[in-house]
């Protein structure tokens, strides 16, 4: 077997087929969408090299902006409330019978299996704000002042679609938590209770810092997946009310497909895949950086 | 060569063979190819070839309203094969708006368009420029299909071609505002015929705890297709008019006005909560349930609305002694609307011959509602609803009819931030002034003109 697999052969040859692949379909793709950056262009052909007239012009325009800070707070939501609340949940999970448990993880796991316009279109049904379920109960509470048009206030609409997003991947992460809590060996939870450890502590002194893998891998998937933020705001609100809820993904469609501004739409996608690919190495380069045993 | 550089070799090629099959563009699974389920060994166009193997066509088309949907279900599915017995017909729904032309555009762009398409001025220019659209002038001349047409000459675009075949219904499609009587008898309000007194009774339903009135507003749809161009045209028509063929911009007085009486309505609670994010079957239902005493809508859903006897219309009330609604109107009609050939299709004359079925099937489902067509179906003329009469001796008479702002004067960026800043300003938090601000730097760079 070592004569065959252990050897620099061997990686090249089972690293080849793969990395032939991300060269085409990854690598390949970002030649043309560069030049196309720095043309004049409407998706058919080519009105003229332009150097970096498209990057001024989306650097100046307030779309561009209004679409960074609904990205960067969806991101915000999925990190800082939903990796913890993940988390909780995870511990509740491990805490139950096995009964209980299995319900939970059903129940976790129910969301993320459904479209996302599936899911969509039940959270409108919530936040419409004549019949929704919402308005609905703060009104049978008296709490008519409370009621909002959350999906066309600019106030509430990238806060409401951030709550739909959370409440479907939640059960998810909650899921690779579980998953990971459960390979954690028992003796140290044993050994934490016979020193006395309550649950507080073992959770913040053993579980946690045990999961630090997980919640990396976690903290990558939940970051990248919340900056390629799109669908929701498509079927939810196309964007709106104006740019309201346009993230930087929708405002690259719409500047693309929409206005047929192809030059400045792959622009913005360059920019952004610049930005993508800093958060991942900030991440890589100061996120569970040890090599952890057990 | 060694062992290592002949596995290495061979991994490669197993690679590449892998990514260039992926690739590859299969010449022969194309949309236009002929089919392997029949015996015959050619592509016919003879009708009578029953046992011939089949021209396989791809259809886009709208599927979004109502109409659209039964045309499909009714006249064109049940009626294709008999009539065009040699084409086997894929239809790919098209969804409608944005979402139409961004697939429409998406497909030129990748050379994969259907053989047959509904055709909107918002998508055409990029078609055309890419050489995607036919010309249709010489088929449709050569097999008399011209002929059917009342007027024929209504069916050319600026450059006197043909584009799009078209039941001609379009023509006959404005803007109006469908009414409940019964609510409107509840709550004790008449017709407005000034835009004071529609805010007035505006007032009075919403005191009824009635919502006054509903239309599409997700993505700009009611600003963008007819709310604009109504609110300017019934303060002072001459300026709509200057500003669909770019004789004024959105400085003018009259359009700032016209603005203004939008974020008025927005403001006031004339629509329901939630309006710039309300889509269009949404809205439609508020009306039909009677939730909402009042809809601002075109009159291609008066045959569907016509079917309830509480329901009747008026024209956009006058906000000026300039406007009076029995001598002006807002058409929607446009040459480029109507069912279109791909210029890449390989098959132009069934091509051709399908675009005139579905055309006709669009006319015998309007003639079927007593909707006016220019298209001759060759049936007798059928009995009108009281609701349809009503509109036709309205709207026919009128002398001076604009062209609708949203097909005849945007390029795709305009239209496009059009609706972006016509949902803004429905929602009640955004100043008209603002609008006019940001348009008119818009409109300053619609290059819909410039060809």
């Amino acid at each position: 077997m070592n004569k065959y697999f252990s050897t620099k052969m061997s990686i090249f040859v089972f690293a080849t087929p793969a990395l032939l692949l991300f060269t085409v379909f990854c690598v390949y793709p970002l030649v043309p969408e560069i030049w196309m950056s720095l043309q004049k262009h409407n998706g058919f052909q080519s009105l003229g090299f332009v150097g970096l007239d498209n990057y001024k012009a989306i650097f100046a325009s307030s779309s561009f902006w209004t679409a960074h800070k609904n990205t960067y707070l969806i991101v915000g939501i999925s990190l800082l409330l939903g990796i913890p609340l993940s988390m909780t949940l995870a511990l509740f999970m491990e805490i139950q019978t096995p009964r209980l448990r299995r319900f939970f993880k059903s129940a976790a796991m129910f969301p993320a299996i459904l479209s996302v316009t599936v899911v969509a279109q039940i959270w409108l049904a919530f936040y419409e704000p004549n019949w929704g379920l919402f308005n609905s109960i703060l009104r049978a509470i008296g709490m008519d002042s409370w009621t909002h048009s959350w999906l066309t206030e600019k106030n509430t609409v990238m806060l409401s679609i951030g709550l739909t997003f959370l409440w479907q991947y939640i059960g998810l992460n909650a899921m690779l938590f579980y998953t990971g809590i459960k390979t954690i060996p028992k003796s140290y939870y044993e050994a934490a209770l016979i020193d006395g450890a309550n649950f507080a502590q073992v959770c913040m002194r053993i579980t946690i810092p045990l999961l630090q893998n997980i919640i990396k891998y976690v903290l990558i998937l939940s970051t990248l997946g919340s900056m390629a933020f799109y669908s929701h705001v498509r079927v939810m609100t196309a964007g709106g009310p104006g740019d309201k809820s346009r993230t930087v993904i929708y405002q690259m469609y719409y500047t693309a497909f929409d206005t047929s501004e192809f030059g400045k739409g792959t622009a913005i996608a360059v920019v952004f895949i610049l930005e993508c690919l800093l958060i991942s190495f900030l991440i890589q380069r100061f996120v569970a950086r040890d090599k952890l045993e057990f | 060569m060694s062992k290592a550089s002949k596995l290495k070799s061979a991994t490669l090629l197993a690679a590449v063979l892998l990514v260039v099959s992926a690739c590859g563009n299969n010449t022969d699974s194309g949309s236009n190819q002929v089919s392997d389920n029949s015996p015959a060994p050619a592509a016919s166009t003879d009708n009578s070839a029953g046992n011939e193997k089949k021209i396989k066509m791809r259809v886009i088309t709208i599927t979004t309203d109502e109409n659209r949907n039964k045309i499909m279900d009714e006249y064109i599915k049940p009626n294709i094969e008999k009539a065009l017995p040699n084409l086997e017909v894929e239809f790919e729904p098209g969804g409608g708006g944005e979402d139409m032309a961004n697939k429409l555009k998406t497909l030129n762009a990748s050379d994969d368009m259907p053989d047959v398409f509904w055709n909107d001025a918002g998508y055409f220019t990029p078609l055309k420029s890419t050489g995607s659209i036919m010309d249709l002038t010489s088929a449709i001349t050569a097999d008399g299909y011209i002929d059917k047409y009342a007027v024929p000459d209504a069916l050319k675009h600026v450059d006197g071609k043909i584009y799009s075949l078209s039941s001609g219904a379009d023509t006959y499609f404005t803007p109006v505002i469908f009414y409940h009587k019964d609510m409107f008898e509840q709550a004790g309000v008449k017709v407005p015929t000034t835009f004071d007194e529609f805010m007035q009774v505006s007032k009075t339903l919403k005191s009824k705890d009635m919502v006054p009135a509903v239309t599409p507003g997700k993505d700009g749809w009611g600003p963008k297709l007819f709310m604009l161009q109504q609110m300017i045209q019934i303060g002072d028509p001459q300026a709509m008019a200057d500003l669909v063929s770019n004789k004024t911009d959105f400085s003018n007085p009259s359009v700032k006005e016209g603005v203004a009486r939008i974020e008025k309505m927005a403001k006031e609670g004339v629509f329901p909560e939630g309006i710039s994010n309300l889509d269009y079957g949404p809205a439609m239902e508020m009306f039909t349930s009677k939730r909402a005493a009042m809809l601002m809508m075109f009159t291609w859903e008066l045959p569907n609305l016509a079917k309830d006897d509480t329901v009747d219309f008026f024209p956009f009330p006058s906000a000026s002694d300039k406007y009076d609604p029995a001598k002006v109107v807002q058409f929607w009609g446009s040459p480029l609307n109507g069912y279109a050939v791909s210029a890449k299709t390989e098959h132009p004359d069934e091509a051709v011959k399908l675009a005139e079925f579905l055309a006709m099937a669009d006319a015998l489902y309007f003639e079927s509602t007593g909707a006016p067509i220019s298209l001759k179906t060759g049936n007798a003329a059928s009995e009108k609803s009281p609701l349809m009469q009503k509109f036709i001796d309205w709207y026919n008479p009128i002398p001076t009819k604009i062209a609708s702002f949203a097909l005849n004067s945007l390029d795709a960026r305009t239209s496009a931030e059009l609706s972006s800043q016509g949902a803004n300003l429905l929602t009640g938090e955004y100043a008209a002034d603002s609008f006019v601000t940001a348009m008119d730097k818009i409109w300053s760079e619609n290059t819909w003109f410039d060809n």
